[in-house]
């Protein structure tokens, strides 16, 4: 087949009428993933920009329940909806945290931690665009190396690398883990079915772009975030019972520099930074080839 | 029933809860740029002197609607069967594929559909109510052809005049069997025949009927006489027996089946007639050389049918003419010198030298004269102007005498080839019916190309064309079997889908997924798809993501004035 070619489930459950900027990552996110979980959905949204996208009271966008929380309570706040529905006698609604980045990877950890270790039956989505956005594009710890934000200026910015909340998330042992990006809806929306059908714990990052808070132009949403697969700045795989490693598609090789240049956020590298880059790129790739040679061989055994 | 916290007080929940959704937020307020759909020209469909809408038909092949596929390409041309044959396939070199792997297989597919109706007449909407009018056209060529289908289409009385005894022009006495099987052609012509158009053969204009008595009994008249003229070498000793136009050789053949051929023939010429010569006559069983004046590079035959020829055993000198042929009455040798390049002359191919003192003979018991053919207007009286030996025409193929009309190979302007002769035939057809209705005639200005830029290579992935099928050449002698099989209904299907179909909707769905506001929704009103720009925010994801550039983007401002 020399064409790309989409099989998305038709239902709509998120609505026209939301206030996400044009070209937000996380609003495609959220309508994915809806699709994939359907009407027996609740979700649990924490301080963050699908707070503000839903709507406001008392109004949603979304249709289905939607309990917004503080920020860092997601995983905690699902638990305990999970545990409610569940004591009524539901076993069947899936309940999904979704938060962003700063609510997950830095203020949010402890339960979601807390939530990972329990193994409680939730599905946790991190919608990552790698900063604070919706409080004016703070640095949060999955800013990666390098890149701009209103407190990481160009002069200084970020000096220390992404956090890698993926491994964090395996070292609990949790049944699933995986990687998920707006460019690739087919692909997100079979993780989500999976995580749907699976018991206990679920963690998925999508990986969100923000025009404003990347600096790049909104129409590029979609081209920036195949970009950032294709040159495996962020890999697409996910991981089942903390071993066993999947890569979900063919990763071509694209320079970093090519999903660099189109965004402001990293306008300021020169071109040793972004040879670094590179290099850690490849490196943090080879290392995610070994996990999964050896996971097979765990497997085999 | 759940006890929920659904108890309202004065109209509100108790808690905070959604009780609406955020449709009355009509965020189409925040959008300064427009997206909308809009198919543009595919850049074959510009290559195609006839126009035939390519990605149109290549979606009823996905489709498996094959019948559909070639009411599509009727619009523009009446002969698929013949042009997916022997169409030297400009479309293929203005293809956007070919700057990522290789361009589409478009004339393998026009034959493919061609060949899938072999069994089908045309549909009942092509039968139009007759109208008064009477046309005349001379010449049943592909630009007659063309003229009279498009003309009856339109309701209009259409006689072609033939001089042979076979109707097609160089379709039937020109082109070699093994390239274009005459069943195809009579399926062609006989189709064309159903909407009422009157093929009179045997009948040359000048001859058995006269010029004047034409142009009395017909509200308008064509010329499309084609080059049936062979030019000949102007050298001594051309008058010898055994030295005839290669044309004439073909004709004799391919209409009457005469095969008179000698052991050693020589075709002197380089281009598709030499060719079609030398491979009937080595089918024949001759040996056979073509002698060319310049080089390989500048040989006007298409490449791979040089290839063919020499795979079949066609010898070729390059850069050799001849002086002079030698013998009693009949021919035996031909003195030839040799040539070197030059300079490059007017159409940039360069010119062929003589080198002093290098003549030398070879052997020839036979010999096609192949240089080229020009146009027979004896029959025309002098008050139609010519130039270069061609009928002069207008942009709208009108000659200086109004009403009468000329294309294809006779009239200046594109000739040389079956589809540029089918479209000034169409093009006639249609400024012949303007001119008798006195309306004004506007050609469609295929504008708005998609360059191979506006292509979004995300989407393609590297696959190479198919390879079409050949028939078993290895007894060549006697074989006038089609030597070309074309493609497989499989093939085809994927190469319609390895199209780009640059510019054209081909309803992927790829903008509808992409939308983060949900503003696109399939359409209940015809047209594939819905914008609601009530919500649409402008971002312009579906506009960029398009993988074929069938949508556009525009300030909104344009749209708040108009
Ligand atoms: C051997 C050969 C091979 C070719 N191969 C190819 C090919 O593979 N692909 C391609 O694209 N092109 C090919 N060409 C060129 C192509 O055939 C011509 O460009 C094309 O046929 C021109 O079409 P036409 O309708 O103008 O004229 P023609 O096809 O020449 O038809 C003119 C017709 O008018 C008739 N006629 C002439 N004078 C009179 C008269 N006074 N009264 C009545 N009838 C008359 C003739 O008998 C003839 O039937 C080839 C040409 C030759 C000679
Ligand atoms: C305890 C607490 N601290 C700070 C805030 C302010 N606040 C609201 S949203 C937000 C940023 C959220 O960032 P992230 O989780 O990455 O989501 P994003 O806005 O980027 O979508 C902050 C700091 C808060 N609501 N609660
Ligand atoms: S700031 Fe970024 S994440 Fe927040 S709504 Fe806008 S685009 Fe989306
Ligand atoms: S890719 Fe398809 S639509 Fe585009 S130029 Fe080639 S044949 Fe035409
Ligand atoms: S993707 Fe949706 S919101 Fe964006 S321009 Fe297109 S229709 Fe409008
Ligand atoms: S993205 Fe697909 S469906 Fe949308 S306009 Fe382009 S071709 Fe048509
Ligand atoms: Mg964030």
């Amino acid at each position: 087949m020399s064409q790309m070619k989409f099989e998305i489930p038709k239902i709509e459950l998120m609505k026209s009428g939301h206030v996400a900027c044009p070209g937000c990552g996380a609003s495609m996110a959220m309508r994915y993933a809806l699709k994939a979980l359907g009407q027996n959905t609740m979700i649990v949204i924490p301080a963050c920009c699908w707070a503000i996208i839903d709507g406001p009271s008392p109004c949603s966008v979304n249709g289905v329940p939607v309990f917004h929380t503080a920020f860092e309570t997601a995983a905690i706040t699902a638990t305990g909806i999970k545990a409610g529905l569940s004591r009524q006698g539901d076993n069947d609604t899936t309940v999904m945290a979704w938060a962003g980045d700063g609510g997950t990877f830095d203020i949010g950890l402890q339960a979601l931690s807390g939530a990972a270790e329990r193994n409680e039956d939730i599905i946790y989505v991190c919608y990552d665009n790698e900063a604070y956005m919706n409080t004016g594009i703070q640095r949060s710890s999955a800013t990666p190396w390098g890149a701009w934000t209103t407190t990481t200026p160009t002069k200084t910015p970020k000096s220390r690398p992404k956090k890698n909340i993926i491994d964090i998330l395996l070292a609990h042992h949790i049944p699933y883990v995986a990687t998920a990006s707006v460019a690739y809806p087919d692909d997100f929306i079979r993780k989500m079915k999976k995580a749907k059908s699976i018991r206990g714990m679920k963690f998925i990052q999508i990986l969100s772009p923000c025009p404003p808070g990347w600096k790049s132009a909104p129409e590029q949403s979609v081209h920036i975030s195949r970009l950032a697969v294709n040159s495996k700045v962020f890999p697409l795989y996910e991981v089942e019972d903390g071993y066993r490693y999947k890569i979900s598609l063919n990763h071509k090789n694209i320079p970093v520099e090519e999903y660099l240049k189109h965004q402001g956020r990293f306008k300021h590298l020169s071109k040793e930074q972004i040879k670094q880059i590179q290099v850690d790129t490849d490196t943090k790739w080879e290392v995610l080839m070994k996990k999964v040679e050896m996971g097979e061989l765990f497997s085999e055994n | 029933m759940k006890k929920n916290a659904l108890d309202f007080k004065e109209g509100m929940p108790v808690s905070a809860m959604s009780i609406t959704d955020m449709s009355k937020n009509k965020t189409g307020s925040w959008r300064y740029m427009r997206p909308y759909y809009q198919n543009k020209t595919a850049p074959c469909i510009k290559g195609c002197p006839t126009g035939e809408k390519i990605p149109d038909y290549f979606d009823k092949v996905k489709a498996g609607k094959f019948e559909e596929a070639w009411h599509i390409i009727l619009e523009d041309n009446p002969l698929p069967g013949v042009c997916g044959r022997v169409c030297y396939h400009p479309c293929e070199g203005a293809c956007n594929r070919k700057d990522l792997d290789s361009p589409i297989a478009i004339n393998n597919m026009e034959r493919f559909v061609a060949d899938q109706n072999m069994a089908n007449g045309y549909p009942k909407h092509f039968h139009v109510e007759k109208t008064e009018m009477k046309i005349a056209i001379i010449g049943s060529g592909p630009a007659g052809l063309s003229a009279a289908y498009q003309l009856a289409r339109k309701g209009h009385a259409v006689t072609i005049y033939e001089s042979l005894a076979q109707p097609g022009g160089m379709l039937q006495m020109g082109i070699p069997k093994y390239r274009l099987p005459r069943e195809v052609l009579k399926k062609e012509i006989k189709d064309i025949q159903t909407l009422g158009v009157k093929i009179k053969t045997k009948c040359t204009v000048g001859k058995d009927i006269s010029w004047q008595n034409l142009q009395m009994s017909y509200d308008a008249v064509l010329i499309a006489t084609g080059a049936i003229k062979s030019r000949p070498l102007n050298i001594p000793g051309e008058e010898k027996k055994g030295i005839a136009p290669g044309l004439q050789f073909l004709r004799e053949f391919n209409l009457d089946d005469k095969k008179e051929i000698k052991r050693k023939v020589v075709v002197v010429g380089g281009g598709n007639t030499a060719i079609d010569c030398a491979r009937s006559a080595v089918r024949l069983g001759a040996d056979v050389t073509i002698v060319y004046r310049r080089s390989h590079k500048e040989m006007p035959a298409v490449p791979e049918e040089i290839e063919e020829a020499e795979a079949e055993g066609v010898k070729i000198n390059y850069l050799t003419n001849p002086v002079e042929f030698i013998g009693d009455s009949r021919v035996r040798k031909i003195r030839l010198i040799r040539m070197e390049l030059g300079e490059p002359d007017d159409d940039g191919r360069r010119r062929s030298v003589e080198v002093q003192g290098s003549e030398f003979e070879i052997e020839a018991d036979q010999v096609m004269l192949a240089i080229g053919e020009i146009p027979a207007l004896d029959f025309l009286p002098d008050s139609i102007n010519a130039q270069w030996g061609r009928v002069d025409v207008d942009s709208f193929q009108m000659t200086n005498n109004r009403g009468v009309f000329a294309c294809g190979d006779s009239a200046n302007g594109p000739i040389g080839t079956v589809v540029d002769a089918i479209a000034t035939g169409k093009n006639s057809a249609f400024t012949i019916d303007a001119f008798l209705n006195d309306k004004s005639y506007h050609f469609i200005n295929n504008n708005n190309v998609v360059g191979f830029d506006k292509i979004n290579l995300d989407y393609f992935h590297k696959e190479e064309r198919p390879a079409e099928a050949r028939s078993d050449q290895t007894k060549l002698t006697n074989n006038f079997s089609e030597v070309n099989l074309g493609l497989d209904k499989d093939q085809a299907k994927n190469e319609a889908e390895r199209c780009f179909s640059c510019g054209y909707c081909t309803t992927c769905d790829t903008c509808l997924v992409f939308c983060p506001d949900v503003a696109i929704t399939h359409s209940d009103n015809g047209a594939p798809y819905t914008i609601n720009y009530d919500y649409c925010k402008g971002c312009g994801i579906c506009v960029y993501e398009c993988p074929r550039d069938a949508m556009a983007f525009e300030e909104e401002i344009k749209w708040k004035t108009e």
